[in-house]
């Protein structure tokens, strides 16, 4: 691998940059897009920037249009959406999985495989009947329906489990000599050997809540519980004006943000944990 | 401070395997014990059942007087120190210590008092806020061995505790816990493959084989009189050497002395029992070619064809081997050194 080959070298760069090209143009399209009128993104398409970013900014942020609920309102919900599925799916994952590693019950592998089951039908499959016992519960319209329907799967258990089995048996018997209690070593040892897949599901987990569409429209007919997707979706679907492309795109940059701050501020995290794990 | 007795214990796994048959051993207060035996003779399937980790069949382990069978580890109050140190790695050495006494409430002034004497006693002040994995193998062992001195409990279970160590580190280390156990004096079962080991930690020595116990006895007396072929052959090194008596009766001008028992069919040497030349009293000579010489330091081992008998023989010779591969030598058994054994039964016969 310590070759030098130019022309092969230059082959790989061009790869690379077509496909960096290839990704990011479209959001470099939206970038450019924050920042010019109605007018003319209604006949061109910009690749430069223009300079009407601080007015599309205050407009999409602090105007409300008609069939549009606040910007502040939708992006408070779609936080905690994603929040609390990201929180209720490790909750439940981590404790599923310690269910299987460390007790001895029957049907054990039964249990694992019926979770592990959970993986392969994602809400767009089970929605219809997901969503007729939601509605029977009475939880349309709530965080409740929002959040779990998606939380009830635990995705992350197949990880957790896979975790817990490297560490070291001994472990576990020389805390059970030490006086604690399975309470106690899954608090006191499993839990902070575990802070590494804790944070790297979180990123995944909240990215999975973050760009939920489908389910939010569904269980959603008040504008109190929008979430951020439907509110750029619905300012896409007007019927009676052409539609603001100026100000969807400020909200669809704006509504990126988030995920991406979350990468980058929780990359920190993973390597850190990676450096300074060790069983 | 505590005697252990074990009385008629039995181990069976699901599918009906038997991995300790109805064992009976007691173990005196401050005694250091030693199980030894090939891996899979049950040494360390006993020594967990003692620590509450593995489930009795049948039988009963106690304590100091009382029936543990149905405690859990942390109330038999014992310690324990595994082969792979087993240390919490996202706790500092500080933290490790102080876990098990934390966890049973203990006031902070005595946890701090234990831990500052243990550190001490074990000279691991220097790394008690580094975590474990800035340690070396040896630091970690002794850590490990902290965590069982603080909890200052009523007996030490050492299971293959210097397996991870290089040769080296394992000699000192060995020093150590024998010294630590000496001046402490709790009761210790110490698990080990090692016969070395075995032999220079052990108060008494248990020498385990399929579940069951061979032989108990002080290291020399297991030596020196080992009772059954299987002790024999585990406990000494270079192995003791075994001959068949039919085949030495063959032996032109071999006669075996007069007191060799009559049902013994074969006989065992120590390595270092056969002489160079001829001693006082009975003894018997044999003729051969010296295969390999591997000079250990103060000692040779010396692998020899002996003439008309199949197997290598191997002796121990002090210093450096007065001849050289190729050479044909003669070697005298004397008749006290021979360890008569019935092959049909594997026992020793008097």
């Amino acid at each position: 691998m310590v070759e030098n080959r130019p022309i092969l070298a230059f082959l790989t760069h061009l790869v690379l940059v077509l496909g960096i090209i290839l990704v990011a143009f479209p959001v470099y399209i939206a970038v450019i897009a924050m920042t010019h009128t109605q007018q003319t993104l209604g006949f061109t398409t910009p690749l430069l920037p223009g300079n009407q970013l601080i007015p599309n900014l205050i407009d999409v942020l602090t105007r409300p249009s008609p069939g549009r609920p606040p910007f502040w309102l939708m992006l408070w919900n779609s936080t905690l959406m994603a929040v609390i599925i990201m929180v209720g799916k490790i909750v439940i994952s981590i404790i599923s999985a310690y269910a299987i590693v460390y007790f001895k019950f029957p049907f054990r592998l039964l249990a694992f495989w019926t979770i592990f089951i959970t993986l392969m039908l994602p809400v767009e499959v089970r929605i219809i009947p997901t969503f007729e016992v939601v509605a029977s519960l009475g939880m349309l319209n709530s965080y409740a329906g929002l959040t779990i329907p998606l939380i009830a799967s635990a995705t992350a258990t197949f990880l957790f489990r896979q975790f817990f089995m490297t560490v070291p048996d001994e472990l576990m018997e020389a805390a059970r000599v030490d006086g604690a209690g399975p309470i106690k070593f899954f608090i006191d040892i499993l839990l902070p050997l575990s802070r590494t897949n804790i944070a790297a599901l979180c990123v995944i987990l909240f990215i999975y809540g973050w760009v939920q569409y489908l389910w939010p429209v569904l269980v959603t007919t008040r504008e109190e519980y929008f979430t951020l997707m439907m509110g750029v979706q619905q300012m896409a679907a007007t019927a009676e004006t052409d539609p603001m492309w100026n100000l969807i795109m400020t909200a669809t940059v704006l509504a990126l943000l988030p995920p991406v701050l979350i990468v980058i501020f929780m990359q920190r995290l993973f390597v850190k944990g990676l450096i300074e794990t060790e069983k | 401070m505590a005697t252990i007795e074990i009385s008629g214990v039995k181990k069976v796994y699901p599918g009906n395997v038997t991995a300790i048959h109805n064992l009976d051993l007691s173990i005196g207060d401050g005694e250091l014990v030693v199980l030894v035996g090939p891996s899979g003779c049950g040494k360390s399937t006993l020594l967990r059942m003692i620590a509450g980790l593995e489930t009795i069949t049948d039988g009963t382990v106690s304590i100091g007087g009382a029936i543990v069978n149905k405690k859990e580890p942390a109330e038999r109050d014992i310690a324990m120190v595994f082969q792979n140190y087993a240390l919490y790695p996202h706790m500092s050495v500080r933290g490790n210590l102080e876990y098990g006494l934390k966890n049973r409430g203990t006031p902070r002034p005595e946890i701090d008092a234990r831990v500052t004497e243990a550190a001490r006693i074990l000279e691991i002040e220097p790394f008690l806020e580094r975590k474990p994995r800035q340690l070396s193998g040896g630091q970690r062992q002794r850590v490990a061995m902290g965590r069982a001195i603080v909890r200052q409990p009523k007996a030490f279970l050492f299971d293959e505790p210097l397996s991870n160590l290089d040769a080296k580190l394992r000699g000192q280390m060995r020093i150590e816990i024998k010294r630590i156990q000496r001046s402490l004096k709790t009761t210790s079962v110490y698990v080990t493959h090692d016969q070395l080991e075995a032999m220079t930690l052990a108060d008494r020595l248990v020498v385990m084989n399929a579940g069951r116990i061979e032989q108990v006895g002080k290291p020399v007396e297991l030596y020196d009189n080992p009772a059954s072929l299987f002790v024999a052959g585990f406990i000494g090194s270079p192995p003791m050497n075994i001959f068949n008596v039919e085949t030495l009766r063959s032996l032109p001008g071999v006669t075996l002395p007069a007191s060799l028992p009559q049902k013994a069919d074969v006989v065992g040497v120590r390595p270092d029992a056969i002489l160079l030349e001829k001693p006082e009293g009975e003894s018997f000579a044999l003729k051969g070619t010296v295969e390999l010489i591997e000079p250990v330091g103060g000692e040779s081992h010396v692998y020899l064809r002996a003439e008309n008998i199949d197997d290598i023989v191997i002796l121990v010779v002090q210093g450096r081997a007065p001849f050289s591969e190729g050479e044909s030598i003669t070697l005298h058994l004397p008749a006290r050194a021979l360890h008569p054994f019935d092959n049909s039964t594997g026992l020793r016969v008097a």
